[in-house]
């Protein structure tokens, strides 16, 4: 319990800490498509990025030609490579009231008394198309080209909507094919409210780039969509189980096909089209600088070329860059983008040169230019970027090499930063301490104390495990020698024969104090017996210690101790067995 | 109380002169070092290299007078010395951090493109590469007393914590043990050389006459197999054999035997 309650405080906190989602603070607009008719439903989203909470609602300008419904605010958290990243969603949905071009935004939020704008996006509202004697049903795929006409490698636009008023589910689309016609998707489907013909439908979009490599005019088959129909059936009397959410529905296959469309595609005119054009065709715009503008000589500089527009893109040529004088050039890999939106392809191409100039003095790197067909103002069109200068220093180092590897495939790894580039390479310089000249040697290795570690440890295990052994066994030497002397003494008295009973006894009992190294005096005839069964003799043969020690104390005892005793020859014996049983 | 005079004299004389000579003897070899770095820093890169090559001749064999040799051997565009003496001083100093890049650096500017295979001690023992000879004997060294003073310890009082630990100290002692093993024999028999000349011929056998059966360019490190009236017989690591004239190449291991003129193995 007390877990949870911690856990869900953690969470609380997590949740709440401004901390966690701190960050820059950025607000994007999005629309879900560019072009909508009037009777259809627009979905716009208006992120705020880099906190949970703004101080107001957005305020969003170029609205005035739309009716705007709420959709809902939603807040996110996403921990990506350990970075927590928080932010808002405020959705709306929007209905046209009038066809046009508008501006939608910028979004405006304030956040901690800040204002922060978004970007504006352009949404054409068109008529719909209305057929006002054909009834489609509840389900049909329309097709739409825009435009109708165009230029060998410009892309027109292929849309495809499904109108649906029922449930569907496992759709695949089967597109038409031709020979020098390309599709390309343009971003995920979307789906909106519309109306046709008095109804509403639930609207599935998708948009492709439609591009020709050839002239002609262009037949555009019919696509052909599959799905399952999901038709609801319910009982007819009313039960328990009458609610929607035990309705039944049953699937059936359908595949249906939309219109055929015409594509007139026209050659690109041979009236002013330029030397070394690359049949690149669009609207592309050129930029370049050179970072730094001001270097020493043997340093190297990078000029970059950017070309960004929307066409073909894949079509921009690598641009080379003339001889210089004096300037040796190392050509970086280009770098191509290419990206896709509702409106079509789009994307760049970075062309970067490390310049190396080899004496000082101030130099102008020449522009470069590139033509296109410019499919707005239907026209070639010439574009450079601008002659740069380069102010070269005398030079500082005297030694400066600089390897063609270094110089090339430094990338921008972000906005505003940068890899580290290696302008020169070089040596590292000597070492001149002195305390360099004591380390960094092999004294040590085979001399005295090299033997010394290597031996001295074992020598002093082994030595000392040598003198624990020999003093073992110099302590079991000399117990064993201790008891063979004192049972020889014993038997030897006993052999001398005419032995009283006071002899007899003590006799034994200083046997047993000297082979069991004892310091007990006078030993009862148990405290023998228990002495001799702890040394593992048998129990008989303690009983018959313990029956002769008792016999002679009894002689002792009735005044008998000075007579002589009869058992002088019994306790050899018993003496001799006595050691043979002690373990 | 003459005799007692004398005797201190005599003690005293026995005792600190020997200490005053070798004070006198460091001062002149630290002189030569300042001397040395002195003259690379006016740009004298030949004396410099005179004065480096005298301290490392006069037995102070050391990683960073290699070190300052290679930089000026690199100073006077001789590459095959300056990577010879910078692969002297990695066996002394693997780690340092000036030595490896000036290495590298070095290394970049070689013609020869010549991968050296990793084996399977190289790739088990990783460690050997980044420690020097000393270094492995005295981690061995540590391993070898604190291993025998555990068993030392279990004569005396044998418990279960002395027995695990004891286990733990045999494993670490076997590796450092086979560590230092193949360290020394790593650099004891080490083959390597290094082409001293911009450009040389490999032959077919031991005579200006032979066939060229391919050509080496200065600071290529190949390994060399034998001697034979003036000519080396060396190796590439893919393989590929032929004999050199002896003073085109040095062995990086510094043995007056193995040196251009030196004797015949």
């Amino acid at each position: 319990m007390k877990k949870a309650i911690l856990l869900l405080i953690l969470l609380y906190i997590f949740l709440n800490f401004p901390c966690l989602a701190s960050g820059d603070v950025s607000v994007t607009l999005k629309l879900d498509r560019p072009e909508a008719t009037l009777l259809d439903s627009i979905t716009m989203v208006v992120s705020v990025s880099g906190t949970r909470k703004s101080d107001t609602q957005p305020t969003i300008k170029g609205l005035e030609a739309f009716n705007v419904r709420t959709g809902g605010t939603s807040s996110r958290i996403e921990i990506i490579n350990g970075k927590v990243n928080a932010g808002v969603d405020y959705t709306y949905a929007l209905q046209p009231k009038k066809t046009g071009t508008f501006t939608i935004g910028p979004a405006e939020v304030k956040v901690k008394g800040k204002t922060i704008k978004s970007n504006a996006e352009t949404l054409t509202i068109v008529k719909s198309i209305q057929s006002p004697d054909v009834d489609r049903g509840p389900l049909f795929l329309s097709a739409a080209l825009s435009p109708k006409q165009i230029f060998v490698e410009e892309q027109a636009i292929y849309t495809l909507k499904l109108f649906r008023q029922t449930r569907v589910g496992d759709i695949s689309l089967g597109l038409p094919e031709a020979e020098h016609l390309t599709l390309k998707q343009l971003g995920k489907p979307v789906e909106y409210q519309s109306v046709y013909n008095g109804q509403s439908y639930q609207v599935l979009e998708v948009r492709y780039a439609l591009i020709s490599s050839r002239e002609g005019i262009y037949g555009i088959r019919p696509s052909r969509m599959s799905m399952t129909v999901f038709q609801s059936r319910r009982k007819s009397s009313r039960s328990l189980f009458d609610d929607p959410f035990f309705s039944f529905s049953s699937g059936k296959p359908v595949t249906i096909a939309s219109e055929p469309l015409e594509l007139n595609v026209l050659p690109l005119p041979q009236k002013g089209r330029p030397t070394g054009f690359s049949g690149l065709v669009g609207n592309y715009k050129i930029k370049s600088h050179l970072e730094p503008s001001k270097i020493r000589a043997g340093e190297s500089a990078t000029m970059t070329v950017l070309l960004s527009g929307r066409g073909n893109i894949k079509r921009i040529p690598d641009l080379k860059l003339p001889e210089l004088e004096k300037i040796k050039v190392y050509a970086d890999q280009p770098v191509l983008m290419e990206e896709t939106d509702s409106k079509g392809l789009a994307g760049s191409k970075t062309m970067k040169w490390a310049l190396v100039p080899e004496k000082e003095g101030e130099y102008q790197i020449p522009s470069l230019s590139i033509s296109f067909f410019d499919t707005t103002g239907k026209q070639y069109r010439v574009i450079k970027s601008p002659v740069l200068s380069l102010s070269v220093l005398p030079v500082e180092k005297a030694h400066v090499s600089v390897s063609q590897d270094v110089l090339k495939g430094h990338k921008t790894g972000g906005p505003g930063k940068q890899e580290v580039k290696e302008l020169g390479h070089d040596i590292l310089p000597v070492h001149t301490s002195i305390k360099d000249l004591h380390s960094g040697t092999r004294s040590g290795i085979g001399g005295l104390v090299f033997w010394l570690i290597l031996i001295i440890p074992l020598f002093a295990y082994a030595s000392t495990f040598l003198i624990q052994k020999f003093y073992r066994k110099t302590t079991v030497s000399v117990a064993a020698a201790r008891a063979r002397k004192a049972a020889k003494a014993l038997t030897q008295q006993c052999r001398k024969g005419k032995l009283s009973s006071n002899d007899l006894t003590s006799s034994i009992r200083r046997y047993l104090n000297e082979r069991f190294d004892l310091s007990l005096g006078s030993l009862t005839p148990d405290e023998a017996v228990d002495i001799v069964l702890s040394r593992g003799v048998k129990a008989t043969t303690a009983e018959r210690l313990r029956t002769a020690l008792q016999e002679l104390e009894d002689a002792i005892y009735t005044g008998k101790g000075q007579e002589t005793c009869d058992m002088g020859g019994d306790i050899p014996k018993l003496i001799k067995q006595i050691e043979k049983e002690i373990r | 109380m003459r005799r007692y005079i004398c005797l201190t004299i005599t003690i005293f004389t026995m005792v600190f002169l020997p200490g005053l000579d070798a004070e006198a003897q460091t001062n002149g070899w630290e002189d030569l070092f300042f001397r040395a770095n002195q003259a690379f820093k006016e740009g004298h890169y030949q004396d410099a290299i005179d004065g480096y090559e005298q301290l490392a001749q006069t037995g102070h064999e050391n990683g960073h007078i290699y070190y300052n040799l290679g930089n000026g051997y690199f100073r006077l565009n001789q590459l095959g010395q300056a990577i010879l003496n910078y692969e002297r001083a990695r066996i002394l100093i693997p780690r340092d951090a000036d030595l490896n890049f000036n290495l590298r650096h070095a290394r970049d500017q070689i013609q020869d493109v010549i991968a050296e295979p990793q084996g399977f001690i190289q790739m088990a023992f990783f460690w050997l590469d980044s420690l020097s000879l000393r270094e492995v004997f005295w981690g061995f060294g540590i391993l070898n007393v604190l291993f025998w003073s555990i068993l030392l310890i279990r004569l005396f009082h044998r418990s279960e914590w002395n027995y695990y630990l004891s286990l733990v100290f045999l494993v670490l002692w076997l590796i450092g043990g086979t560590s230092f093993g193949l360290k020394w024999y790593q650099v004891w028999t080490d083959g390597r050389a290094v082409i001293l000349e911009k450009e040389v011929n490999i032959l077919a056998g031991p005579d200006i006459e032979d066939t060229v059966l391919f050509k080496l360019h200065e600071g290529t490190i190949v390994h060399h197999e034998r001697s034979e009236d003036g000519w080396f017989l060396i190796r590439l690591p893919d393989k590929k054999r032929g004999w050199v004239e002896a003073e085109t190449v040095e062995q990086i291991k510094r043995d007056p035997m193995a040196l251009p003129g030196g004797s015949h193995n």
